[in-house]
């Protein structure tokens, strides 16, 4: 294992890569610590002080996991990857609804490019939103409900402004750092800011732990071990479908007669599901904060706070749980197309022994990515499950810091990076880090 | 002093969302967000877009320093 990091620098163009890559996330954590000008620093950090002696902060939950703390501390960065990865659900969504996105797509790489590009326009409209909002928050005092000082330095328009248009320029900038570590770097550039804000938040909150109490600690880290085997385990875990290729004469040539296999993961969807159910039932919490406090909230929004406020309602987790099913279902239909592969197959002259080519095929890759579908999606469920199961039973926080969410992310971001630092590795040395 | 380093951040900034769009996206979107498999950026990158980094580097030190020095201003007492 060590000597592979060594060979890893050893050879010239992926250290380059790799310092690459750590420069541009220290750049970013950078960021994330500075504040915008206008915040009353002082003020801010006690506020936040407080809401993290009471448990106020969890209405922020996935933003304040996506941005690494940064989101509370009105920093530059303070929107961090929420807009881009908000975007992208959109357009991933309309491309179902939209027939001339579903053209574009299927065009290939100059139509994924186009709409690449319209989920950076669509970044940049949401970040001026989101930012407006949060500085709106922000200045009328709502960001720290509990907390009476004024988080800016002075309240008039023009500081407001300027908080509004730097904190949209940071998330621009922030895109563009993610897409220059996918250029020069390794791995993918947001999916590795992400795990940079996720990581971030961690020694911290280890930390909070082993000071409240050292045994719990203990657990925690056993769990998290545990967990993150399991979460491997589960990533790493595919049913291979054989292939087996015609021979063909191309001129003098023989070409074929090879047998492959496709590889269909348990969990083909990867850590989207999850999101996108958390992004959903973030929704009623916004309108309970929006509408709650006013004299006399209507029947649903009394109804939305007695159920969907606090994470640990069996309403809430019924709900998330059948979410993260359903998405899971609906994500692998969007991003594996059973009849496309079964004809690719056949034009290239590879069938599956036992089956016919063409429509059966079909039929059989969907029956068989379905049936892996139902464990694949039940594990994701469980997964996101474990952080509220543990506030239940054990009373823990509700920032318990092996949360699913973030384990699925850490584990699949880096495994996905191992798996391409080994790729560029073996173009020169044959043995890498996994063996 | 205020005034003027908060126009020179406004604008600054403007320019950096302009740049940054003006750039071709690198990333997939969300597919190859999360473990979506394997994405081979092929191609290098032309004049136009080594030039256009330039141009964003540059902008982004200024803004970057326009932060600093109005963050310092600003400071609470």
């Amino acid at each position: 294992m060590l000597t592979a990091i060594t060979r890893a620098f050893r050879t010239p163009d992926l250290r380059n890569k790799l310092l690459f890559t750590l420069g541009i996330i220290v750049l970013f954590r950078l960021g994330s610590v500075l504040p915008t000008p206008g915040v009353n620093t002082v003020n801010v950090q006690q506020c936040l002080k407080e809401a993290q002696a009471g448990d106020a902060a969890n209405i922020y939950g996935m933003v304040q996991l996506f941005s690494g703390g940064a989101l509370l501390k009105l920093s530059v960065f303070a929107l961090g990857i929420m807009p881009y990865i908000t975007s992208s659900i959109i357009l991933q969504l309309l491309t179902v609804v939209i027939p001339r996105l579903e053209a574009l797509k299927k065009e290939g790489q100059s139509g994924t490019a186009k709409i690449t590009q319209y989920t950076r326009y669509l970044t940049i409209g949401l970040a001026v939103l989101q930012s407006t909002a949060f500085v709106a928050l922000a200045r009328t005092g709502q960001l720290f409900p509990n907390c009476r000082q004024p988080l800016l330095v002075n309240n008039d328009v023009f500081t407001v402004v300027t908080m509004v248009v730097v904190m949209t320029a940071g998330t621009s900038v922030i895109m563009w750092l993610g897409e220059l570590v996918t250029d020069r770097g390794v791995g993918n550039g947001m999916s590795i800011l992400i795990f940079t804000q996720v990581i971030a938040v961690f020694p911290s909150e280890l930390l909070n732990i082993f000071r409240q109490n050292a045994f719990t600690f203990v657990i925690v880290m056993l769990v998290g071990v545990f967990m993150i085997a399991a979460v491997v385990f589960v990533e790493q875990a595919q049913r291979r479908v054989p292939v087996q290729y015609a021979k063909r004469m191309v001129g003098r040539r023989m070409y074929g007669g090879t047998s492959t296999y496709i590889p269909l993961k348990v969990n083909q969807a990867g850590i989207i599901p999850v999101i996108f159910a958390s992004s959903l039932l973030y929704l009623p919490q916004l309108l309970v904060s929006l509408f709650g406090n006013s004299e006399n909230p209507g029947p649903i929004v009394q109804w939305l706070a007695q159920n969907f406020v606090r994470g640990d309602h069996p309403v809430y987790m019924v709900t998330f749980f059948v979410l993260i099913i359903f998405f899971t279902y609906f994500y692998v239909s969007i991003t594996f197309n059973p009849v496309e592969v079964a004809d690719n197959m056949k034009k290239y002259g590879g069938f599956i022994p036992g089956i016919r080519p063409g429509r059966p095929t079909a039929e059989y890759l969907n029956y068989v990515l379905m049936r892996l579908t139902a464990p694949g999606s039940l594990y994701l469920g469980l997964i996101s499950m474990v952080p509220i199961i543990a506030l239940v039973v054990a009373g823990a926080s509700q920032n318990f810091p092996f949360g699913g969410t973030s384990i699925l992310i850490m584990v699949g971001v880096g495994l996905d990076t191992v798996k391409q630092i080994e790729s560029q590795l073996q173009q020169r040395n044959y043995e890498g880090f996994l063996k | 002093m205020i005034i003027g380093i908060s126009i020179a951040l406004i604008l600054s900034s403007a320019l950096m969302v302009l740049l940054v769009l003006l750039h071709k996206g690198k990333g997939g979107g969300l597919s190859d967000l999360f473990g979506g498999g394997f994405t081979s950026s092929f191609g290098g990158s032309s004049v136009v877009e080594r030039n256009l980094d330039r141009l964003t580097v540059i902008t982004g030190s200024v803004w970057f320093v326009c932060i600093i020095a109005l963050g310092l201003l600003l400071r609470p007492a």
